[in-house]
């Protein structure tokens, strides 16, 4: 019983058809949908609402004056939204390819069972274990460009950094950031992966082999085939959360230098919790969720419009 | 297969006991959380982490013993409080019964009854001593529409550090500790141009050093430079009729911008990304021949690293001076700090109000700026008297020259503590941020940031201004200091 | 069979080996080192990689009143509610849509994935708000509540992966023996994906205990979390960086401790190991 099937039969449900028996399914459902319905129609809800109103916290804790679409229009001419647009989708799809490449490219390595490099497996998780923010501040210590051990170790192999500092130049800055997010979740991709490449039945491998097949042709025909639905999933999660990046970014550079790392999340942070503009940070919260749904809806059409579910 | 299945069965049940264990753990936390007893002796304090905070801290027991009403002292960094203070307030619940406030809040949260007028409480309060206050800290920093909403705890000005070793060893005249017509911006740059280029004690030496990180740092940096240069940020304000209308434009504008870029090219390249105490910690480490920065930094660079005690290798070596000004314009110099106030939604409005006077205290501030600990980090006097104090004088050798700053200071000038500033802050620190980085001429950069202001003030409803105005001048604050002092 | 080649192969898999070590693992020993270091030596150029270590940071934000201990209690809290709160709504659910044929279930997925894509930061105003209105403002229960938006969606998707790697011959056969649905689900499949549940558990704990956004304006003074207090030293006039630095380890050591003491259980619960055996 080594084979996994991705897929079980339906069970068929016989006998005295009872209510509970039929609506089975959603009686299971229901607890977490209506829980969930509840914690995200109410701030999505509160978001449309405010959304249409010139709310400013500071000004008064109650909305000040019906706008129609202008936060709409405000948020989308914002000085900024460009730039924070493009550095979103910078950050989630460069960061999302190469977390994913390089945690495939580890998990192969890790694949090759040798003695001791389970020890190697077991740490490698633990980047993926701190929280977003502590990263930040690790990272802002590793880049300093007067004592950083990463700016040590940089200028001694011979790497020039700017004088302002990876953080500091708008060449490098939003590299910088990406990096740090790259070095955090890496591991991710390599555990999951290297986890799901194991569960992978060594027959089918065996015989891929018996008929002369390349590494790379087991790897791109073989492997990767059947552990897509795998890999469709956590490159989804991980584009979703990179997507809504924002505590690194504050820890990091508050946005700068300039707009150069500027991303939706920190935008949102900016005008919801230092500025409490309601209104506007409504209008920016829905757009925001609106461009991520497009994105993410295509993607999983295309990604599993060949799977069952 | 079996011995496996016992195994799991066992661990299971260990799992079902510790896991029940954690539950009921986490139910009776849940429970506690709820139940906060309303303990009429205690007073729950909301604080900032900022030097102050610390001296502070070491003082409560003085104040329990004092009064019997125990303190539960809290510290959260600028953003995490700014964002729970207004929540709080929005929500109209009691987080606390003392908050620190921002000289920049003071407006808003007064408009909106987030915070209470302390002056009735003052006019009662026959030993107070208000006039001990500084008027220009007090006009900058607590009143509003002729309310006293707050009282200092640490007050701040800017002022000018050098490194006396460094400007002797390469013959360079050390600047005045008082501020004179001679003693301007241009001076400042050319003594600045005299340390260009050169090492000291074997390590290349940077003139000065600059804050770039936007929007904050950046923010509260340069406008010492524009204050100076008699730059405003609106048509009119503090004084009536208020108007809003943006004005960020003129010679006044562009002239300090160039200054600040110059000083930026005299700096550190990587100081474009400093925020607050990197410029402090920079001097700190040996570098830097001069900069001007908030008045705590005259006491923090002593030390190397905040909060460490341990003393930085410019301990003994450097000297305070006065700020520069702008030729033939009078001095400006800004003003700001952390005040404590009484949140509306507090049950304890008395004991809040009795915690702030005795942190505000002459006796109580005395005692945090002789603190020992962490090498004495407490000089943000706002009161005038300890200014003179022996004791506090030997121990902080530049009090005379941060009192000649503060004496100078208009913190409503500088930055105008109106509502939606931080919106403001965002687009002038980005501005500016991108100043000092591009090549960009001042003119059109501030054209574009003026354009951004007025549609940010007219979302805001600023523009036309539609509140009542209020003539809100130093004279204005000395009067209503001295009604409520003498009542 | 060793041949060169093969030899070769493993030298440069050791190699890579300790590469990864290095990358991944040797940042976060300097960030201990950080918290272990006498403070004027954090940034000391060329790095000092000897030093005398010294407690001194540990001591302050744990023993020190009015730091750190009691937010390491509430992060705890938070974490563990959110996880038990979690569990009860996503195994039926996850069970559901890995074993019966719903209508639109595909859509039902998605809706739950949708969730995640939501910018937690723009939500911090509206759940403060909701709090305040069911009057839990402050609380734990507020935190644990809020923080089901991201562990109930993920927990669903990962248990229904488990779930769907279950033979169905398992339960077909209980089912030939005549055994109600909940009698399977009880009895047969939990057990065999309980990996799975812990693996789920785990990441569950992970997203809760780092989550640093809710924290920041659900929490009061008295229920603030460990992310919420490393803020804190990121003051205005100072960084002090060796408290940071200590109260972040503090922070990393429980997931790490999860996720190296389960480590076994990571495995097998991502490759569903136990149905091997």
């Amino acid at each position: 019983m080594t084979t996994i099937t991705a897929h079980t039969p339906v069970a068929t449900m016989t006998g005295r058809r009872s209510f509970v028996r039929r609506n089975l399914p959603y009686l299971l459902i229901a607890p977490s949908v209506i829980m969930l319905l509840v914690l995200i129609a109410y701030p999505l809800l509160f978001a449309l609402r405010s959304s249409f109103y010139f709310w400013n916290l500071q000004i008064g804790p109650e909305p000040q004056a019906f706008v129609g679409f202008d936060n709409y229009v405000q948020a989308l001419n914002a000085f900024d939204f460009q730039a924070a647009l493009t550095n979103t989708l910078l950050l989630s799809f460069v960061g999302t390819a190469l977390e994913f490449a390089l945690g495939l490219s580890i998990a192969l390595i890790l694949l090759r069972a040798l003695p001791g490099m389970n020890v190697v497996r077991a740490l490698l998780i633990l980047p993926t274990t701190i929280a977003p923010i502590v990263v930040g501040f690790l990272f802002r210590y590793l880049y300093d460009p007067g004592g950083g051990l990463l700016t040590w170790v940089l200028t001694s192999i011979g790497i020039p950094i700017p004088a302002v500092g990876l953080l500091g130049s708008p060449s490098t800055a939003l590299a910088a950031v990406l990096f740090a997010d790259i070095w955090q979740w890496t591991p991710f991709f390599a555990i999951v992966l290297y986890a799901s490449l194991l569960s992978v039945p060594e027959e089918i491998i065996e015989a891929a082999r018996l008929d002369r097949a390349s590494a790379w042709t087991i790897l791109m025909r073989i492997k990767l085939p059947l552990i897509k639905r795998t890999a469709i999933i956590i490159v989804m999660l991980r584009f979703m959360q990179l997507f809504n990046t924002f505590d690194t970014v504050l820890v990091l550079t508050r946005g700068g230098p300039g707009t150069s790392t500027r991303t939706l999340g920190y935008s949102l942070y900016e005008q919801g919790l230092i500025n409490f503009n309601i209104g506007l940070v409504s209008a920016m919260t829905w757009i925001t969720v609106l461009i991520v749904n497009i994105i993410v809806a295509l993607y999983v059409f295309f990604a599993f419009r060949n799977e069952e579910w | 297969m079996q011995k496996d299945m016992i195994a799991l069965s066992r661990r299971n049940l260990l799992k079902g006991v510790s896991s029940a264990a954690v539950c009921s753990g986490v139910l009776g936390a849940l429970a506690a959380s709820r139940a906060q007893a309303q303990d009429i002796t205690n007073v729950r304090v909301l604080s900032v982490e900022d030097p102050f905070f610390f001296s502070l801290k070491a003082m409560l027991p003085d104040f329990e013993k004092e009064t019997g009403i125990k303190v539960e002292l809290e510290s959260l960094s600028y953003d995490a409080l700014q964002a729970r203070l207004v929540s709080a307030f929005v929500a109209n619940t009691s987080d606390a019964d003392v908050i620190a406030v921002d000289q920049m809040w003071l407006g808003q949260y007064l408009d909106n009854g987030w915070i209470v007028s302390l002056n009735d409480h003052i006019a009662k309060d026959p030993d107070i001593d208000l006039a001990d206050f500084i008027p220009e800290v007090l006009y900058s920093s607590n009143m509003w529409r002729g309310q006293i909403a707050t009282l200092p705890v640490a007050a701040y000005a800017q002022g000018v550090m050098y490194r006396k070793d460094m400007f002797e060893a390469l013959g360079v005249v050390a600047p005045p500790t008082e501020t004179s017509d001679a003693w301007t911006w241009t001076a400042y740059i050319d003594t600045l141009k005299k340390l260009e280029g050169k090492t000291f004690k074997d390590v290349p030496v940077f003139p000065t050093v600059v804050c770039g990180s936007q929007p904050s740092p950046i923010v509260h940096m340069f406008t010492q430079i524009s204050a100076s240069h008699g730059a405003s940020w609106f048509k009119s304000f503090p004084a009536q009729p208020w108007d809003f209308e943006p004005m960020l434009s003129g010679p006044a504008w562009e002239k300090s911008i160039e200054v600040y870029r110059e000083l930026y090219r005299l700096s550190p390249p990587e100081a474009i990304n400093y925020v607050w105490f990197d410029a402090g910690t920079r001097f700190a480490k040996g570098d830097i021949g001069m900069f001007y920065w908030w008045t705590p930094y005259f006491y923090l660079i002593k030390n190397s690293g905040y909060m460490t005690g341990s003393k930085s290798s410019v301990m003994d070596v450097y000297a305070t001076a006065a700020l520069p000004k702008a030729e033939g314009i009078a001095q400006t110099i800004s003003v700001g700090g952390w005040s404590l106030g009484v949140p509306a939604s507090s049950a304890k409005q008395a004991a809040g109000y009795a915690f702030i006077k005795w942190a505000t205290s002459k006796a109580t501030q005395k005692k945090m700026g002789l603190w020992p600990d962490l090498n004495y980090q407490f000089s943000d006097f706002g009161r005038a008297s300890l200014y003179e104090d022996k004791d506090l004088k030997a121990v902080y050798p530049y009090l005379d020259v941060q009192y000649r700053m503060m004496k100078q200071g208009n913190g409503k000038v500088t930055r105008p503590p109106v509502p939606g500033y931080t919106a403001l802050e965002s687009v002038f620190g980005l501005t500016l941020n991108q100043l000092l980085t591009g090549s960009e001429a001042p003119a059109p950069a501030l054209e574009r940031a003026n354009s951004l202001f007025a549609s940010i003030l007219k979302g805001n409803f600023m523009i036309p201004y539609q509140k009542e105005s209020y003539d809100d001048t130093l004279d204005g604050a000395k009067a209503l200091i001295g009604k409520l002092a003498n009542s | 069979m060793p041949s060169a080649k093969s030899s070769l192969y493993t030298i440069l898999t050791y190699a890579a080996g300790l590469l990864f070590l290095a990358v991944f693992i040797g940042p976060i020993l300097w960030f201990i080192a950080l918290a272990l270091r006498p403070p004027e030596t954090a940034f000391a150029m060329p790095p000092q990689f000897t030093f005398t270590p010294t407690l001194n940071a540990f001591r302050h934000i744990l023993v020190d009143p009015g730091t750190n201990a009691p937010q390491l209690v509430n992060s705890l809290v938070v974490a563990i509610g959110a996880v038990l709160l979690n569990l009860p709504f996503s195994i039926p659910a996850a069970y559901a849509l890995s074993r019966f044929k719903l209508r639109g279930k595909k859509n039902i997925m998605l809706w739950y994935l949708g969730l995640l894509m939501a910018p937690p930061i723009a939500f911090l105003i509206p759940y403060f708000v909701l709090m305040n209105r069911i009057g839990l403002t402050g609380s734990y229960l507020s935190m644990v509540l809020v923080l089901q938006t991201m562990t109930i969606p993920f927990s669903v998707w990962l248990m229904k992966s488990f779930i769907d790697e279950v033979p169905a011959e398992l339960e077909e056969a209980a089912r030939m023996d005549g055994a109600r649905w909940y009698t399977i689900m009880w009895r047969i499949t939990l057990p065999i994906v309980r990996p799975g549940i812990i693996v789920t558990s785990m990441f569950a704990f992970v997203f809760a205990w780092n989550n640093a956004a809710f924290p920041l304006v659900l929490s009061a003074r008295s229920t603030a979390t460990l992310p919420v207090g490393t803020l804190g030293y990121f003051a205005t006039s100072g960084v002090t960086w060796n408290y940071i630095a200590a109260a972040a380890v503090v922070a990393m050591i429980p997931p790490m401790i999860i996720f190296l003491v389960f480590d076994r259980y990571v495995v097998r619960g991502l490759t569903f190991g136990s149905v091997k055996g």
